[in-house]
């Protein structure tokens, strides 16, 4: 693992990866009440981010970026997770669209927005959402139309996060009329390249910083737009799309979880308010000892997945197709239930109201979303059949 | 790849029209053969031709066409060729 204390590219520039998230924390603590008071998205924090590098943190070092690894991205998305999980979760997924251009651009496409997604003017929204294909990533219906070298760009999607404040997008399209809905082409459309309606509203249960809306975007790219093999979105998708995205995601429900674990313990053991939490009783030890070992458990295998996914030989290895998705579903499930065994534990005044100093509420109707989010059934339907492909339960710790 | 073979991908292949012969070279997801899908393929060809793939074929190659999943049925069963379904 790398140590977050020291810098992370050669230069002139001292400031490590700590300092940048020490500075925007503060902004993210800041906006997060308002930002789920009026479901509005957190402007201030991600300027703040912007400013910060951490947009560019994926981007190599000769394009301006930070030259980060997956345990980076690991550590940042935890930390502010702990302050707003909907401004982590903005940027995470951020960050899995940036490594997606980083691996899979055409050169073209890498010289010109490389250096702008390291300096943060370009934050870069996910459109991968379709009416009527029930959620799945790899197929796609609306077609990809060529013109002398142009493709044109129609496509509805009912929910973009952060979509009204994206300065490109990442599109998955059907790759022509003819093709089937296998054929997934991935293309990416800077704002100014296209038309963009759109449409609902945002008043959701929780994540309600992320502010997803409902888009039609419409537009025409030359052919240097398409990101990875016309028609196989899967491979960018098996090894960049998916284990990046499912590892940001981990990383910030695990880290809203243990940051909501953090304030509790903060509590219990200040002498001043310790009294109130009976600290003594062996049903509030175990619960704490579950809840450790809850965490425990998420950050062993986010660590093993990260570690895998880094030195994967073939991304398609059952074992870590297996372990990636269930990672997202381990994650997602654990840290909800972290945080309802916190309200439960801290009881009313603490746990349940919207104004109590440590924001479990918020956190609550947050991680309610984690196992909707690319749904853990489906996942578990996709395990259950991998698991019957590998006899021999290879685990690899 | 020989009938009984053929017979049962062709169950596996939602995309691909009744009256088409089956592809060699061409991708199986284009024909509508996902990862969900594979095992149900794989489940059938053991069943009905008496083969067991082993979990080192469990990968994305051998699910690549009609070809590398036959080569595989193939390697287990060097007889499988002369098998008739039923």
């Amino acid at each position: 693992m790398t140590t977050h204390a020291t810098p992370l590219a050669a230069g002139p520039d001292t400031t490590t990866l700590a300092d940048r998230v020490t500075a925007v924390l503060p902004v993210l603590r800041d906006e997060a009440r308002t930002a789920d008071e009026h479901a509005r998205f957190p402007e201030r924090s991600l300027r703040a981010l912007r400013d910060s590098g951490l947009m560019g943190l994926l981007v190599p070092v000769e394009y301006g970026g930070l030259g980060g690894r997956l345990d980076d991205l690991v550590y940042v998305a935890g930390e502010l997770a702990g302050s707003c999980l909907s401004t982590a979760m903005i940027w995470a997924m951020h960050c899995q669209q940036v490594a997606v251009l980083v691996d899979h651009a055409d050169p073209r496409l890498r010289a010109r927005l490389l250096p702008d997604l390291g300096a943060g003017t370009v934050y870069v929204a996910s459109v991968t959402s379709e009416k009527g294909k029930g959620g799945h990533l790899l197929s796609a219906a609306s077609p990809l139309r060529r013109a002398g070298g142009d493709l044109h760009i129609r496509r509805d999607a009912p929910i973009v996060t952060g979509g009204l404040y994206a300065d490109g997008f990442l599109i998955t399209m059907r790759d022509s009329e003819s093709a089937p809905p296998s054929a997934v082409t991935l293309v990416y459309a800077a704002r100014t390249d296209l038309s963009v309606q759109t449409s609902g509203d945002w008043n959701p249960l929780g994540m309600r910083g992320t502010h997803s809306v409902a888009m039609r975007l419409e537009g025409r790219v030359d052919d240097g737009h398409v990101v990875g093999v016309p028609g196989d979105f899967r491979t960018v998708a098996v090894s960049r799309f998916i284990p990046v995205g499912h590892i940001g995601w981990a990383a910030c429900w695990l880290g809203a979880a243990r940051s909501a674990m953090r304030a509790v313990l903060g509590m219990m053991r200040d002498p001043r308010g310790r009294g109130q939490f009976n600290v003594r009783s062996d049903l509030v030890r175990a619960r704490l000892a579950r809840i450790r070992l809850d965490l425990d458990t998420m950050a062993a295998l986010l660590g093993q997945v990260v570690r895998e996914v880094d030195r994967a030989d073939d991304p398609d290895a059952v074992p870590l197709q297996l372990r990636l998705n269930g990672l997202k579903v381990l994650a997602s499930e654990r840290s909800f239930e972290i945080v309802d065994t916190l309200i439960q534990l801290v009881g009313l005044r603490h746990g349940y109201l919207r104004d109590a100093p440590v924001p479990l509420e918020r956190l609550f109707r947050d991680l309610r979303s984690a196992s909707l989010n690319y749904a853990n059934e489906r996942l578990l339907l996709a395990n259950g059949a991998l698991t019957l492909m590998d006899r021999d339960v290879t685990l690899d710790y | 790849m020989n009938d009984a073979f053929g017979a049962i991908l062709r169950r596996h292949l939602k995309y691909l029209a009744p009256d088409a012969d089956i592809p060699s070279a061409a991708p199986l997801r284009d024909l509508g053969l996902d990862s969900m899908q594979a095992v149900e393929l794989v489940f059938d060809l053991e069943d009905e031709l008496g083969v067991v793939l082993p979990d080192e074929a469990m990968t994305a190659q051998t699910f690549a066409t009609a070809d590398t999943l036959w080569r595989a049925v193939e390697q287990v069963a060097p007889d499988a060729s002369a098998r008739v379904a039923g």
